[in-house]
């Protein structure tokens, strides 16, 4: 006989054979449709869930440790506990002399503000940020740009409109370039901005307005006051491990007992984020668990429907012993047979799921995007040959079987 | 001499073995109508399993067409029955998914011979039984006689040096089963070799030669 593979009698034969049982091939092809769709909606699902989930980070750096201040809870240098820390520039320029592993860093005041333009007027919190901020947030620019170096160290009197106080302000004008009046003093607006991520500081970015640190420190009286300082580190080094040295810079700078924790806050960001990372190695492994429970399912029901159609074939198979089928041609019909099916019913259901799976990428998606439930084309072709493989392998023990049987008793078995 | 059996001696295995066949001898000459026939579990399925290498033996020496017939692969023992037997069986043994072309066109598929040409060769087969017009009829589509006409087709198909019909007319009525007969007698009368084993002493009577066996003997 020729090689099996490329003679087109033997795909002939199998055609015949699966067409003229269309019962027992349904049902098998039912089994591995069901086994691949359910392990490529497992796969695909857990995707979705993890990028639908590290959206919420998204447009924010994870490498961020963030110090404000507190109050002290010891009595210190004659000052009673309870007194409150008042954070300044020179704390600031202590920090970034030190830690030469910051990488992007900025100071923060809050103030709350009356912005007009004409007739209409919104009120919005005011943030002064130096120009690392927008490093550390990511703002999704909507018109224009970000407050940059030199609108800080030249105090200008510029300002970043949040999108929802731009839209209640110029409703459909154009923003950018006209003067806005926040608490009396006018600015020039040069970007509308929003928020990409779903962390907030305060207010949402969306609903603040952003104008240069040392403009806010000027024009509004502030001093060299601080509320809030944010730093990333560089990604080789770890925002946890600093958090003594910038106590021991704030403590040396301030009336305040060195052992005082209560003096300030320092919040490392990324230890949220290995919570995060833990949550995703979870969703991984609960779906590689259920996956496998699904393939081996699976594959235990190809193996038992081939078993099932092996016993109802015995004579068959005896007759065709009779008149000269050898062992190997009726273990290559019954493989032949379970890889056609497999690989038929196999992109069948991958291409069902695949069909879900796209409507709830569309369902979940809004306009921020970046939500992904479908399988690349990589992880849909391992589905299939993991399917191939195993099922052709679940085939391979009745085929065995059937043929070890000698043809008299196959012929016998009615 | 087309068949020659020495000395075959076959049991089966058990608590208590079962001597089945003991010291049988027997030729069959070329284009012989032989009838083997004796009481049910006198022996004569197993000799026919031995002659249908369906089935080995455990001493003595079986000749088929020339060839010792002993200790065969599967694969080996796949090819001459193949090649040299055409097997007819009380019960039709027609696969049921397929129609009377496709059974009668089987065997040649196992020989690697091309549709066009197998379905070709069937024909010719069928014409020759008188079922050109049930090609396309599923096996549970015909009446025993018609399948018997078909399962004989089948065994025609590859030219083998022996046709072996285990009780051919046991399934069907009077009637058809002297037509069987006939269509047998017809091909011994082309040149044919056949041996029919059966009980039954009107098939007997039809055949040249009655081989009678009893309790594991050739009497």
């Amino acid at each position: 006989m020729k090689n099996p593979i490329f003679d087109i009698e033997n795909w002939r034969e199998i055609g015949t054979t699966l067409a003229q049982n269309k019962t027992r091939t349904f049902m098998t092809a039912f089994g591995i449709f069901w086994g691949t769709a359910i392990l490529a909606m497992l796969i695909g699902g857990s995707r979705g869930l993890k990028t639908f989930m590290s959206r919420n980070f998204e447009g924010f750096a994870t490498n961020v440790a963030i110090v404000f201040p507190g109050r002290t809870t010891k009595s210190y240098a004659g000052f009673n506990k309870g007194m409150e820390l008042e954070m300044n520039l020179q704390d600031v320029i202590n920090i970034r002399r030190a830690l030469p592993q910051i990488d992007q860093s900025s100071a923060v005041n809050y103030l709350w503000g009356n912005v007009l333009y004409g007739q209409n007027s919104t009120s919005a919190q005011l943030t002064g940020v130096e120009s690392g901020y927008d490093k550390i947030f990511e703002p999704k620019m909507y018109e224009g740009r970000f407050i940059n170096e030199a609108d800080n160290m030249q105090s200008r009197k510029v300002c970043v409109l949040g999108k929802k106080a731009a839209d209640e302000l110029f409703v459909n004008e154009t923003a950018v370039g006209h003067d806005v009046s926040i608490n009396g003093i006018y600015y020039k607006v040069i970007g509308v901005a929003g928020q990409t991520s779903e962390i907030r500081m305060g207010a949402e970015l969306d609903e603040s307005v952003i104008i240069p640190y040392n403009s806010m420190r000027a024009n509004y009286n502030l001093g060299t006051k601080v509320d809030m300082f944010m730093m990333t580190f560089k990604s080789e080094y770890s925002p946890g491990d600093y958090e003594e040295t910038v106590r021991r810079l704030i403590a040396r700078n301030h009336p305040v007992a060195p052992d005082d924790r209560g003096v300030m806050h320092y919040f490392d960001v990324s230890e949220q984020f290995k919570m995060v990372d833990n949550v995703f190695l979870g969703i991984t492994l609960l779906a590689l668990v259920v996956g496998a429970g699904t393939l081996l399912s699976g594959i235990i029901g190809v193996g038992n429907i081939m078993w099932i159609i092996v016993r109802e074939r015995t004579h068959e198979i005896g007759i065709r012993r009779a008149i000269g089928a050898k062992p190997r041609d009726i273990i290559i019909q019954i493989l032949s047979e379970s890889m056609v099916l497999t690989t038929i019913a196999g992109i069948a259901g991958i291409c069902f799921a695949v069909i879900l799976l796209a409507g709830a990428e569309a369902l979940f998606n809004d306009e921020q995007g970046g939500i992904h439930f479908l399988l690349t084309f990589k992880q849909s072709i391992y589905i299939l040959i993991t399917f191939l493989v195993l099922g052709t392998a679940a085939g391979l023990i009745p085929a065995i079987k059937a043929m070890k049987i000698k043809p008299i008793e196959a012929l016998n078995d009615k | 001499m087309i068949i020659s059996l020495k000395d075959i001696n076959k049991s089966y295995p058990g608590v208590v073995p079962l001597h089945v066949l003991k010291d049988i001898n027997l030729s069959i000459e070329k284009g012989e109508l032989v009838s083997i026939m004796g009481a049910s579990g006198s022996g004569k399925s197993t000799l026919l399993n031995i002659l249908g290498i369906l089935d080995n033996y455990d001493s003595g020496e079986y000749y088929l067409d020339g060839v010792l017939i002993k200790n065969l692969s599967e694969n080996k023992a796949a090819d001459l029955r193949n090649y040299m037997i055409g097997f007819v069986f009380q019960s039709f043994n027609l696969i049921n998914y397929k129609n009377a072309l496709e059974n009668v066109a089987l065997p040649l598929f196992y020989r690697g011979v091309s549709r066009r040409q197998r379905n070709k060769l069937a024909m010719e087969q069928l014409e020759r039984m008188g079922m050109a017009d049930r090609a396309t009829h599923l096996p549970a589509e015909l009446s025993g006689g018609q399948k018997q006409r078909v399962a004989i087709a089948r065994a025609l198909i590859t030219k083998p040096s022996i046709i072996l019909a285990d009780e051919p007319t046991g399934a069907l009525d009077s009637k058809t089963s002297k037509e069987v007969m006939q269509v047998f007698r017809d091909l011994n009368n082309d040149g044919m070799t056949i041996v029919i084993v059966t009980h039954d002493p009107g098939v007997g009577e039809q055949t040249n030669r009655i081989i009678r066996i009893s309790d594991g003997r050739i009497i």
